[in-house]
Parts: structure tokens; sequence; C-alpha cells
């Protein structure tokens, strides 16, 4: 047994050390933790650690084979994740003890804290005192041993799982219900208290889900889609759009789901023009050879960056909501283009993981599909708080997407409904929120970039905290964003627009004076390498391709991505439908497509005069509609708007 | 966006602990708020005075500032004691017998007051715990009890006047630390000012001393003001309100916000986060205690 003083070391030097005695076989006893945070995340070896006396948030987290004894009390978060093992509590655990463990044993001799074993997926929660409200908040699977009272709505809106109740049952939450426990549950219960020391002689409510929210009551019933050009005309109120969506609301009584982005007209890239006329421009035969396009993201604050040979990434879409084979094929066309990629929601696939040289992971409020291992496989991690096309909502993934397979790495019970959290449970505010960027780093050795991705909303206050908690990168995504399946209205009328996002953005740095202190990856609408020309210009360091990357890969826009009977086998799970999807020719269009991108980036720099597409910037713009100007404070220049409209029917 | 601290002392064991004490805890917990911090104290009050604390900056700013005061405190009836220019507060202790709240909107009107109060010294700038401390030689204040503030700014600039605690504007002696976010703000401060109170700032925390200061002024006990403060009050929240003689928290139904209190022989702490209450016992692991959501309380001096 080897001894860690924390009155003399810091947490980061001490978890190096506890990595290091695990990596050994040592075991290891902390002495003087004083409630500090983090100590012992992010351990995957074999090893015992007592902590002499309290420990603060996160501690065991993001873990896994690890033994855990603290002799007094834990802060919020306690085990974190934890895959498999034991984290034993001699006092009182604070707030969400047990937050979206994946196994393991914790057990608390205490009083446990509000909403325990919120989005937990396996393993055994058990506290021999009181818990307090919304115990089991949204779980998913694995079961919480309450040897005290309940508190209030305990298993609130959760989906899967059991709740022992020893003592009173304070009030149920929303969808659970009390069911009776058999034998063989109790004698399993008894030998886990009898494993544990713990003594009690009572009887158990068992709390469970009730069933009666995990699916929509009435499916949407599918009709032909209508072409989204015609979709997004809104020359006529009543018109095919319209009246299809009253047919549907007719049926089924709530509001609609459909996948893919915001159909109405709103002011985005394409209302600006660059001052300069490119077509007298002279580009030669190989302007991406004149231009320097290399792009470092994510390096500012000491992590490695990620190393684009343009300023381009792949924005972030799930394995859930796109197949297996999406997600490869993208992967692949990534790493031919040498750009990033990104997971997305729902997890990391080994094909991905292999396709993508360079791979984002993104955690969610769900934690559905996040785990340490692939977290320390990755290549920078990242905080999800929402997405331009949906901003403040979660996720949805309807049943037919939630397979067996994708259920599993999900950790979630396979055929519901999925509508995954909209908060995270412990992202509250930027003062927990930097606790938990910390946590990531410590349990990456801090040599990952962590970034955040914001749906645009309220952009100004975001990217302030955004800086003050400490990101290495910020991804901003417009209103003109899609996703695999959303609220309808919601997708047309709420957030904000891409270029309105991005002029937030700037300003909020400014105000504060530290515009070298962040990078921002702008999204949401981008189509070609003269959009991204033009982002550059405003301001943003590089941007992200999402729905092009599908289009470029075979998709057809119907707009019925969250069905999940894509003919495309894009966004499906259903093995048969994905047959059809052909990754290796389907990465090659998708290759070629950001070769396009690349190629119209080069040229359109190499035609303002420059050789580095840093040197982009506003100076080079005009805005073509009083609206943009009003949005960008670009002149507004409507004479080049003729000149747009000559040159566009001049190429036909 | 922020880290809160509270202490306050059995009987006689204040001192120049409490100060310390609180420069202490929020050190411990300065990762929830790197931007500015801030200091309630509440020092020995003599009959008949008044402190008052304002915002005066540096240089011939300051100099026109003081003028002012002093020509509103003259016009006020209230005598100058003793004074002091410090960081960039000026501190003056003054004779005063009439109607508080019409002095201190009146003092408003000469410069930014921070503070107004027989026993209370509010001590908050730009900066962190030792930095603040630094400036204003905040260890060396004598007192009972305290609250103390950490901030990230986000929705309002990083100013000395957006620093935490706030005081209850118009009402001596009563300050707050807060934590969260109260939802129906323009809501509840319309209906205070219909009542002709007036707001310094648009910060949530100053909405909800003034509404404390308002029930203690009716009568009505700080116990039943905070209970009815977590009915009235909608958002998420953990704060600590104190007094002349008391410390009292509250929390939101929701338990968002994080909060949790040691107590023992000699004294009384909370917290956002036990990080800080070890602070002040190293080594020692505590019996500490998470107060439940739509929880309140209340610690009096005298007991």
């Amino acid at each position: 047994m080897v001894t860690i003083d924390l009155a003399k070391i810091p947490v980061r030097e001490a978890n190096e050390r506890i990595r290091q005695y695990g990596a050994e076989g040592q075991d290891v006893e902390v002495i003087n933790p004083d409630a500090r945070h983090h100590i012992g995340v992010g351990l995957t070896a074999e090893i015992n650690v007592k902590i002499r006396g309290s420990a603060g948030y996160f501690c065991a987290g993001l873990t896994d084979k690890v033994h855990f004894e603290v002799d007094n009390n834990v802060g919020w978060g306690l085990g974190d994740n934890i895959y498999n093992g034991s984290v034993v509590v001699g006092g009182n655990a604070g707030a969400i003890a047990g937050v979206a463990i994946r196994g393991a044993e914790l057990v608390i001799r205490g009083n446990m804290g509000s909403r325990a074993g919120q989005v937990m997926k396996a393993g055994t929660l058990c506290c021999a005192g009181n818990a307090n409200f919304m115990a089991g908040y949204m779980m998913y699977g694995g079961r919480i041993i309450i040897l005290g009272d309940s508190g209030e709505r305990v298993g609130e809106d959760m989906a899967g799982g059991e709740i022992y109740v020893g003592g009173e049952v304070h009030s149920l939450g929303s969808d659970a219900q009390i069911v009776d426990v058999d034998g063989a549950e109790l004698d399993d219960i008894r030998a886990f208290l009898d494993r544990y020391e713990l003594k009690f002689k009572g009887t158990f409510k068992k709390v469970v889900n009730a069933g009666k929210n995990l699916r929509y009551a009435t499916s949407e019933r599918q009709v032909r889609s209508i072409p989204f050009f015609t979709f997004s005309g809104e020359t006529d109120y009543w018109n095919a759009k319209i009246q299809e969506d009253l047919y549907i609301k007719s049926q089924i009584g709530r509001y609609r789901i459909r996948g893919y982005g915001g159909a109405r007209e709103l002011p985005h890239l394409s209302d600006l023009a660059f001052k300069k006329d490119l077509s007298q421009s002279d580009h030669g035969p190989d302007p991406v050879s004149k231009v320097n396009m290399y792009t470092e993201i994510g390096g500012i604050n000491g992590a490695t960056p990620l190393k684009l040979s343009m300023p381009v990434m792949i924005a972030p879409m799930s394995y859930g909501a796109l197949s297996r084979s999406t997600k490869q094929a993208i992967g692949m066309a990534s790493s031919l283009s040498s750009i990033a990629e990104n997971t997305g929601e729902g997890g990391m696939s080994d094909a991905q993981r292999d396709a993508a040289a360079q791979l984002i992971f993104q955690c969610l409020g769900g934690r559905l599909g996040w785990n340490i291992y692939d977290m320390k496989r990755a290549n920078g991690l990242e905080i999800y708080i929402s997405q331009g096309a949906k901003p403040g909502f979660g996720g949805q993934l309807m049943a037919k997407k939630v397979t067996k397979e994708l259920a599993e790495i999900r950790g979630i019970p396979p055929g519901i409904d999925l509508r995954s959290p909209s908060r995270h449970p412990d992202i509250l505010g930027a003062d927990d929120l930097v606790i938990k960027v910390e946590e990531f780093r410590e349990a990456t050795s801090y040599k990952l970039p962590v970034s955040v991705k914001l749906g645009a909303g309220r952009v100004r206050d975001d990217m302030k905290i955004a800086v003050k908690d400490g990101f290495d990168f910020v991804e901003l995504d417009g209103m003109q964003g899609s996703t695999g399946a959303g609220g309808a209205e919601v997708m047309e009328y709420v957030g904000i627009p891409t270029v309105a996002a991005i002029m937030e953005a700037l300003d909020a740095l400014e105000e504060i004076g530290v515009r070298d202190k962040m990078q921002i990856v702008l999204m949401g609408g981008i189509r070609d390498g003269i959009d991204a020309a033009k982002a550059l210009c405003l301001g943003s360091d590089a941007v992200g391709y999402g729905t092009s990357t599908i289009i470029a890969g075979g998709c057809i826009a119907c707009m019925q991505c969250h069905v999940g009977q894509c003919v495309t086998g894009i966004a499906t799970q259903d093995p048969e439908h994905e047959k059809r999807y052909q990754p290796a020719i389907e990465a090659q269009n998708i290759h070629r497509f950001l070769e396009s991108v690349r190629w119209q980036i080069a040229t359109v720099t190499h035609a303002l005069g420059y050789t580095d597409v840093k040197q982009l910037n506003r100076d080079d713009l005009v805005a073509l509609t009083p609206e943009a100007a009003a949005i960008t404070r670009l002149p507004y220049e409507p004479g080049y708007r003729d000149r747009h409209l000559e040159l566009k029917a001049k190429v036909g | 966006m922020c880290g809160i601290a509270g202490i306050m002392y059995r009987g006689e064991g204040g001192g120049l602990h409490v100060a310390k004490a609180l420069i202490d805890m929020l050190d411990g917990c300065q990762h929830r708020g790197p931007d500015s911090t801030g200091f309630a104290l509440y020092g020995q009050a003599a009959k008949g005075e008044l402190k008052l604390r304002f915002f005066v900056g540096q240089g011939d700013e300051a100099v026109t500032a003081v003028e002012r005061i002093q020509k509103t405190l003259a016009e006020q009836h209230a005598s100058i004691i003793e004074d002091e220019h410090i960081g960039d507060n000026y501190r003056v202790v003054v004779q005063f017998s009439g109607d508080v709240r019409k002095f201190a909107y009146a003092m408003e009107q000469a410069a930014k007051v921070i503070s107004i109060g027989e026993s209370l010294d509010i001590v908050k700038d730009v900066g962190k715990a030792h930095e603040v401390d630094e400036r204003y030689a905040v260890h060396k204040f004598t007192s009972t009890h305290g609250l103390g503030h950490v901030r990230l700014a986000t929705e309002s600039d990083v100013k000395p006047e957006s620093a935490h605690p706030f005081w209850a504007t118009g009402f001596a002696d009563v300050a707050i630390v807060h934590n969260g976010q109260i939802t129906n703000y323009w809501k509840m401060r319309r209906r205070l000012e219909q009542r002709d109170f007036e707001f310094r700032t648009d910060n949530d925390s100053e909405l909800i001393a003034v509404y404390l200061a308002d029930k203690l002024s009716q009568g009505i006990a700080l116990q039943e003001a905070l209970k009815t403060s977590i009915d009235d009050l909608d958002g998420t929240f953990s704060f600590l309100v104190s007094t002349k003689d008391e410390i009292g928290y509250a929390k939101d139904r929701l338990a968002v916000k994080p909060m949790i209190m040691y107590e023992n022989d000699d004294l009384i702490a909370v917290a956002s986060e036990e990080v800080s209450l070890n602070r002040l016992f190293p080594g020692q692991a505590l019996n500490t205690k998470e107060p439940p959501p739509g929880s309140y309380n209340t610690w009096s001096r005298s007991t």
C-alpha cells in the first residue's frame, strides 16, 4: 500500500501517480483528501484505493475495475459512468450519486442527495440511509436499493431498471409504479447487503417504469413525401405542405417529428457576396497549391490540436440517426481529405474509429454510449449543449431505429421511442460545467482538446461561459443545421440563423477582450466552399459540414430520416436497408465533395489576393439584402446582387 | 454562476476568524467563479452610527465622487465621524438618526452605494479572494458573522458593482449571496417597484435581498420570509441571507444548486461545496449535511 498525501500534492499529480500504481498493481491510500474533486478519475487498471476522509465531485468517475473506499462523504457525481468494480462510501453522498453508471456496485452507508442514479444504465447503487428528490431520474437500467426513505418523485421518467425502497415511498415520479418483489430478487438483494455487511430486516417496495410514456401513443402515418424544393416554398398559406401537416396532426393529435432542417427562408451566407469581382481573376490550373489551408483547432490551451488539411470538419451526426455504414463512409472520407470526424450522440463504433484518422467523441446528457475507453481513444472530447436545428431540445430516436444492438451500445432498453435528455445531469450552470470539463481533462491526462457544441440560442452568454470554463474551441451551430429527428415547428422557428450566430459569438469575445482565446467552428447549412470562404471571412476559424456530406453520399432529401426505413441505407438501422449503402463507394463520393470544397476555398482565397486562408477577413464581403446587412453590419450593396444574378445566368 | 459561503461564530468566537475563514472558503471554491469576489461582514454596531461604503474609483473621478457624497451627507444631516479612501471604495461612518431608506436612495444619487448598515460592511471587487483581500485588507475585519461569494460573470459585465454580496438597497444591514437564477425576476421586481422600492442593478440577487428586507421591515421573522420566498421565487437558487444577528438559507424545490453545511459547538458554516468547509478544518473529515430541496433555516447569534 502506497500513501498519497493531498496536502502535499495537487489532485492532478496524485491521479497520475494513482494511475501509475494501478498499472504496477499497487494499492493506494489517499490522506488529507479534504473533499477535493476528481480523486481517482480515469483509472482503468485494477486497483484498491482507500480515501481517508471526504472526497469531492466525481470521485472514482470514468473508471473501470477499481475498488474505492471513502471513509466519509463524497460530493456530486459519485462513480460517474463507472463500468465495473465497487465504491463504498462511509458517510453521505451529494447529488447525482451513481450518475450514468454502466455497471459496478456503489454503496453509500449514509444518505444520498438528489437525482441519484440519473441516466444510469446498469449496476447497483445502494444507499443505507435516505434518498432525496427524484432518485432514479431517467434511469435506463440497473438497480437502486434504498434502505431508508425514497424522497419525493422516485423513479421520475425512468425508462428501465428497478428501484427497491425499504422505507417509505414519499411519492412516485411520472410514469413510475410500485409492483411486487419476487423471492429470487429478494434473495439477490439480501446477498448483496450481506456482502457489504448492511443489516436490514424489513421488506421492499419495488418501483419500475409504468410503460405509459415510452412510446408515442400514435405513430405518424407514412405518406408520400413532398419533395424538399416544394416543401421549402412559402408562396401560399394553404399549400401542400400545410395541408399535409394538418392532416397528419388530425390523426396523431400531437406535434410532428421529422428529419432534416428548417425549410424557411432565412438570412444566410448566400445573402453575402465578395466585394471583389472574382470572375475576373485567373486562378490558374492549381489554386490549391498556391494557398496555405492547413489549420489547427483545439490547441490554444496546450492540448494536442486537431490537424486539418483545410479549415473544415465533419459536423457531429450520431450512429443511431445514421447507419453504421454511413458513419464509416464519412469517417473514411474525413481521413482521405485529412480533416476531423465527430461521433455525435450515441457512442463510437470500431468501424468508425478505424475509418476516421481524427475523431471527436461527443458527450450528451443521456451519456448514451459514453465511456472511458472510447474517451481515451478519441482525438478530442466534446460536450454537447444543444444543436442549431433544435436548440434546447434533446435528440429523438424513434423505436424503429432503437434496435437491440444499438440499444446495447447506448445502454438503454430496446424498442422505446428514445427522447434523449435535453440537459446534462451534472451541468446545471457554468459553475458545474467547469468541474465537468476538468473531469474530462483529468480522465485523459490533459492531452485532448475539449470543445463545446452550442446550438445558436443565447450565443453571447454561451460564448462567454465557454471561454471562462476553459474550452479549447466552440462548435457553433446555426438554425440552418439539420437533425435526424426533431419537432417540425422547432426546426422552423426556434433558434437563430448561422450568420447571426457567428456575429453574436464574435461580439461576445470582443466584449470581454478574448478573441484570440477561443476558436470557432461554424456550422449550420454550409453547402460548399463558397459558403465556407464567407464564413471564414466573417471570423470563423473553421466550418463544419453535416447534411452536405450526407447528400454527397447518396441522401435523396426525403425528410423521413426519423422513420428508420431510409431507402438509401443512410438513416436506418435495418440491415436490409443498410445493405444498399456501400461505404467504400460513398466514402469516395463524400471525399470528392470535400475536395471540391477545398478547391473552392483555395480559389476564392487566391482570387482575393491571399496566400493563406487565415488572411480572409470581413472587408472582403458585402451584404446583398438589408436583413443580412443588419445582422452582419457589412455594407449593404444591392448592386452586387445584379452581378450575382448575371453571373448565375451566365453559368446557366 | 458562482460559489457562496457563510459563517457565524457562536458567542464571542468571531473576531478576526470570520473574515479569515471566508477568504479561505472562497479560495477553496474559486473555480466556481474566477471573475470577482466579495464579502459581507458584520462588525460591532455603535448606537446612532451608520457605516456606508461607495464605489468611487481612483484619481479625479474619485475626488469628485467623494465631494458629491460629502455634500449629500450634509444635506441629509449625517455628520461624518471617520472616513477613508481604500482601493476603489470610499468608506465613511456617520452619525445619522433619520429614515434609512430615504437616506439610502438620496445617497445613491451621489455615488454607487455598496452597503449601508449599523454593523454591515460589504467589500467586493473584480479579482480572486486573495486579491480582493490584498486591496481592501479584508483579513483585518473584526466581525461576528458574514457571507462571501465568488462570481463567474455571464449575462452582466465583470464590474465591481455586479459582484456579490448584494445589499438590500434601502434597508440597513441586510445582505445576500446567491447561486442560481430567478426566472420570475421582472414580475417580482415590478411588484416591488409599484410599492416605491428602487433597484440599482438588473441582478436577480438584489431582488431577493429587497424582497426579504421588505418582509423583515414588516415585522415578519426571517424564517417566515425565507419560507415564502420558496413559494414566491421561481427558478433555481441556493442563497444565503444575513442580518445584524442572523444567517439564513433557502434552496429551491428542484435542488439544482449545491449547498452543504457544517455545525459544531463553535460555529455554523455553509458553502456551495464541501471542499470550502474543509478549508477550515484541514485533514479532518466533517460530518456535513446537505439541505433537502425546498428547505430553509436560520441561525441566530443568540442561540
